[in-house]
């Protein structure tokens, strides 16, 4: 699914943000990847949407190296990647059910699918009652969740979510990774960026260590060791 | 295309004093842009009546052959017609349009030399012609009005060329304005516009609602602008035309209207274009 050959990145002027990165993540497989801040989890995840190319090496997703995507083409490989982000980036002026359509209206799902979509959607991550709410009106957790179900509306193979439990407190943090583990066992290979120690060891998956930008760590059997 | 549309509607009104401000300087300058159209239009119905009245006269010699010289001035490319009036018929012109003459000419004779009467084509082409006649082995002098038709055609053409220019300014100023509206447009939305790209929304899809506020600018200005010049400029001819009945000022709606029209399309194109080049540049900013 995902396939790191030799990555390097370096932002100009600053140290390298990873370095000399090779691994492979498996279609459908739920995996953590976490390090302290500056490890180099972030710019690991903007390589696989491609905000970033790497300075070396190459970065493939389903197979396809990311350095071929141009254009319109780099729109569609985002469709078949989901993002969620700490600050759940909802649109306050939409709500809840609007901020979930929002991702079918801009990749041109017709209309009359919405309804259907949105719905299972919020009904996978458990915020159905809450479609006519505005963003502020629902706790940190619920914002999550929505984010999570704009994230998977579009059934993508794909879901990348950068610190999702940054914000939450433990009970909520909770309920999202085990909204996050609900999406992986329907087929969506999951990739959760991480500091959260206590998640990490009591909902163990594949684990993925950064250490100043190297991969230092790579357990299958998972376990929160910096 | 209902969402674009909403989208470029609450942009305009989300950013309103640089959609105000963009909106007036292109109704301005369309208005502008319409005047200057019709003023060049005046005038050059002006410069063709000009032509077609303007004649250069070419006085020959005594003794000089009229007809093999008429013959030779025929062929001057921007000559149009040729007449070689006699003595005699330029002396019974004079005494019909001057009695006095007659008693002058029973003391000194017929003092009128033949002459050549030619029109060209151009009227800027008369000292160019007149010139080269002059040089004529048997015409003695070529009169053309020099001062009044050099003056005339020199004024006319400077009115037109500073319109044109001061358009040209006012044009690339609003290219400016919009430019400048649609990046303070582009960073009103530009939470909306990283979360769509993380989305997967295309380039076009992203760019739309811009360039539909463009378009709709620029038409809404130039429908504006066309309402105010055509009753404006039909007062203003109308003036004209009390004060200078001479002068063939233009009134007719099948010459107007295409004017009217033009600034239209030229306001939607220019609104369109200043769109695209903003949301080309200002979007890649965002990257």
């Amino acid at each position: 699914m995902i396939e790191f050959r030799n990555v390097n990145l370096d932002y100009p002027g600053h140290a390298a943000a990873l370095s000399n990165i090779q691994l492979f993540i498996g279609k459908g497989e739920f995996v953590y990847l976490v390090g302290q801040s500056g490890a180099g989890k972030s710019s690991f995840m903007n390589l696989i949407i491609k905000r970033h190319l790497p300075t070396q090496g190459e970065v493939l997703v389903g197979g396809v190296p990311l350095s071929r995507y141009r254009g319109a083409a780099t729109a569609g490989l985002r469709r078949q990647i989901g993002m969620v982000f700490q600050d759940n980036r909802l649109l306050p002026h939409l709500n809840v059910f609007d901020n979930v359509a929002f991702a079918l209206r801009v990749t041109g799902v017709p209309q009359r699918e919405w309804q259907t979509r949105v719905l299972g959607a919020l009904r996978t991550v458990g915020v159905e009652d809450k479609r006519t709410a505005w963003p502020l009106q629902l706790s940190q957790g619920e914002q999550q969740r929505v984010a999570i179900a704009r994230a998977i509306v579009g059934e993508p193979l794909l879901l990348l979510a950068d610190e999702p439990t940054g914000n939450l407190d433990p009970e909520n943090s909770r309920e999202v990774v085990k909204v996050l583990q609900h999406v992986n066992l329907r087929g969506t290979t999951v990739l959760v960026a991480t500091h959260a120690r206590e998640l990490v060891e009591s909902y163990r998956h594949r684990t993925i260590t950064l250490r100043q930008g190297r991969l230092v760590r790579d357990d299958p059997h998972g376990g929160y060791q910096l | 295309m209902n969402y674009h549309l909403r989208e470029s509607l609450a942009q305009m009104r989300g950013n309103a004093t640089a959609t105000l401000s963009t909106f007036i300087t292109m109704t301005l300058t369309l208005l502008i842009l319409g005047f200057v159209v019709l003023l060049t239009f005046n005038v050059d119905r002006t410069l063709s009546q000009l032509e077609s009245q303007v004649e250069i006269a070419a006085f020959l010699s005594d003794g000089a052959d009229g007809k093999a010289l008429a013959k030779q001035v025929r062929n001057l490319s921007p000559v149009t017609d040729v007449r070689l009036v006699s003595k005699e018929e330029v002396l019974s012109e004079m005494q019909r349009d001057y009695p006095y003459t007659k008693d002058a000419v029973e003391l000194t004779g017929n003092p009128f030399p033949a002459t050549l009467r030619l029109k060209v084509a151009h009227v800027e082409d008369s000292r160019e012609v007149a010139g080269l006649v002059g040089q004529m082995k048997g015409v003695e002098d070529v009169e053309y009005g020099a001062g009044y038709v050099d003056q005339t055609v020199k004024t006319l053409s400077t009115i037109r060329t500073g319109g044109y220019g001061l358009v040209a300014l006012l044009l690339i100023g609003t290219l400016f304005n919009i430019l400048n509206a649609v990046r303070v447009a582009i960073y009103a939305r530009r939470h909306e516009i990283s979360v769509m790209r993380l989305l997967g929304a295309t380039p076009g899809f992203i760019r739309t609602p811009h360039l539909i506020e463009g378009v709709l600018l620029g038409l809404l200005a130039g429908l504006l602008a066309s309402g105010l010049l055509a009753p404006a400029y039909l007062y203003l001819a109308r003036q004209v035309d009390l004060l200078v009945p001479l002068l063939p000022t233009i009134t007719d709606l099948a010459t107007i209207s295409p004017v009217l029209l033009g600034l239209l399309l030229l306001g939607a194109l220019v609104g369109l274009l200043g769109s695209l080049f903003a949301t080309q540049r200002y979007l890649r900013e965002l990257e």
